[in-house]
């Protein structure tokens, strides 16, 4: 019982050290932001493709 | 009157972490190379409200209507760059300046999260729940929502504020496409570009089709009237949402015009009744006025504080808290009262402690005008690269009174008064309107009360309302001896004035006129012309 408590605690804890260290990268590094820039000229070619009914 | 000097102040605690903060622009980018080192404890922080703001993100994006809303509306694309917006907003900041601003400005990105899915629920395009829009009641984004303080069953919406206000906070180039569109259709290039560019999200067929009715209020000028006449033209021929005009008297000072104010809010009131089927409720009106006085009484002492050689709640943590707390919040979200006990406990907690938050003061400034959207943290850049504190804002130089906040059958009679005095005196408005007291006198009242050393005056190309005085702020200005920088920019589009071009005034004035070398030189000339 002991033992597979122990191992739990261990899958957990290195869970959260590989959650911090990516996520962290991600972090100061900018990667978010640096994605998301890279995906807007796409959405943007998306949304003059949508049919309005342009009027004033 | 006589214009202090101020003698410059060194902050004896060293901070800790980048200190160049205009090593991390990446040239001609969208974004920054990497965010800011603030030292161990505050990255740590920073990472921490980051890794928060993405749950806000991630949560919104999980619901399969909000992904269709999201790809309907071309406004959408600019809350890619949230968390951006808050590394402009907190660059430079350490301990407690960098925990306020965080408390702020993540609490107003749920909220903006928050008025998104409703608007995703209602619109008839996306979630089309007919019997939940039937209990939104629009309104304009800049627009006080008093009247909407004894509906406690109905939600106030703007739809301009996601699509039009917040964008541009995101992204300086959000609303080019809009103004362009605009134009195109033959409305004219010389009015403000905030409501120009909200008539053409109207036009161009992207805003939201939802709601019971729509309150609109002839905020401050002719691009406002422009737009909503736009707008509710939309809105009652073809969506069938019906309009109510709720004009406010401009000459907010004069006792002659205030039955006029409160019978227009009697009106509005009996109108939204008629509309949404629901009644006033006067105890769902008097718990929201209690915490309007609550956020008044803690502005107030920001304000104070400010007046000390200390100030803990200046620059852009005083001007978009106050922007989004007095007139969209209006004591009707209980989180943005329990924002203020925090914010409160911290700026006490620096104030003991003597804290600065930057490395040297050099200058104490009010800053007026109606300041660019698309540069808000123009403020923070001020203190960072000049060390110029700015104190207070024209924008958060609002009502300073306490409202009836108790129930008793005067007071619901007064309550009408005191909706009508918080519609005049919304922001923007109680300044550009008003008669010259409000905008010239009180300028130069405040310099004497902040002990400030400059004013640094925002001139928006195409607000006429201040654009016509001028002369008089220079005169005033010259006659007492206090430094004015006129800082020239259009607001909502950087394609006139770049945010480089509003820097260059500041830069120039401080070298020639002041002879002072920056602070932080990296952030004098900056390329960030395509960024975000």
């Amino acid at each position: 019982m002991k033992k597979k408590l122990l191992k739990a605690l261990l899958y957990v804890l290195t869970g959260g050290l590989a959650f911090f260290v990516v996520t962290f990268t991600v972090y100061f590094f900018n990667l978010d932001m640096k994605l998301t820039s890279a995906i807007e000229p796409f959405l943007l070619k998306w949304y003059d493709r949508i049919p309005r009914n342009q009027h004033l | 009157m006589a214009v202090k000097k101020f003698n410059k102040m060194v902050n004896p605690e060293k901070i800790k972490g980048d200190t160049r903060y205009g090593d991390l622009y990446k040239p001609h980018g969208k974004v920054r190379k990497r965010r800011e080192w603030r030292g161990v404890g505050d990255t740590l922080y920073d990472y921490s409200r980051w890794l928060g703001i993405m749950l806000t993100l991630g949560k919104f994006m999980a619901k399969p209507r909000n992904i269709k809303f999201f790809f309907r509306y071309r406004w959408m694309a600019n809350y890619l760059a949230v968390p951006m917006m808050v590394d402009r907003f907190t660059q430079g900041l350490r301990g407690e300046y960098l925990r306020m601003t965080h408390e702020e400005q993540d609490l107003i990105i749920i909220d903006v999260a928050k008025l998104l899915n409703t608007m995703a629920r209602a619109d008839r395009r996306t979630g089309n729940d007919e019997e939940f829009s039937k209990i939104n009641v629009l309104v304009d984004e800049n627009e006080m929502t008093a009247v909407m303080m004894g509906f406690p069953n109905l939600k106030c919406t703007s739809r301009e504020t996601p699509s039009t206000y917040v964008s541009v906070l995101l992204n300086q180039h959000a609303m080019e496409h809009y103004i362009d569109v605009a134009q195109e259709y033959g409305l004219p290039g010389d009015v403000c570009p905030m409501p120009e560019a909200e008539a053409g999200v109207s036009i161009d067929d992207d805003a939201p089709i939802f709601g019971a009715c729509a309150v609109q209020c002839n905020t401050t000028c002719d691009g406002s009237l422009l737009g909503n006449g736009v707008i509710s033209e939309r809105l009652e021929k073809e969506d069938g949402i019906p309009v109510f005009q709720l004009p406010a008297p401009l000459r907010h000072k004069e006792d002659d015009v205030q039955d006029y104010a409160a019978e227009e809010i009697r009106r509005a009131i009996a109108f939204i009744e008629e509309n949404t089927g629901h009644k006033w409720d006067w105890d769902y009106y008097f718990e929201c006025a209690k915490r309007v006085n609550f956020a008044t009484k803690c502005r107030n002492e920001w304000l104070d504080m400010n007046k000390t050689d200390y100030p803990q709640i200046f620059g852009g943590n005083l001007a978009l808290y106050t922007e989004t707390n007095y007139m969209a919040i209006c004591g009707k979200v209980p989180e943005f009262e329990k924002c203020d006990r925090k914010l409160m406990k911290l700026a006490e907690k620096a104030y003991k402690k003597r804290k600065m938050a930057a490395p040297e003061y050099r200058h104490r400034a009010i800053v007026w005008g109606v300041q660019s959207h698309f540069y808000m943290d123009f403020l923070v850049w001020l203190l960072n690269c000049w060390g110029i504190v700015p104190l207070t804002d024209m924008l958060s130089c609002i009502n300073t009174e306490m409202i009836a906040d108790t129930d008793t059958p005067e007071n619901r009679e007064q309550a009408y008064y005191d909706m009508a005095m918080l519609t005049e005196e919304m922001i923007m408005r109680n300044r550009t309107h008003g008669g010259y007291k409000v905008l010239l006198d009180d300028l130069f009242e405040f310099v004497e009360q902040y002990n400030a050393d400059m004013i640094i005056l925002w001139e928006h190309i195409t607000c006429k309302a201040l654009d016509g005085m001028h002369g008089l702020f220079e005169d005033r200005a010259r006659e007492l001896g206090v430094p004015l920088i006129w800082v020239d920019h259009q607001l909502f589009d950087p394609r006139v004035i770049s945010r480089q071009g509003v820097r260059d005034q500041v830069n120039s004035y401080m070298r020639t006129v002041m002879q002072e070398e920056p602070l932080d030189p990296t952030l004098e000339v900056l390329d960030d012309e395509n960024a975000w």
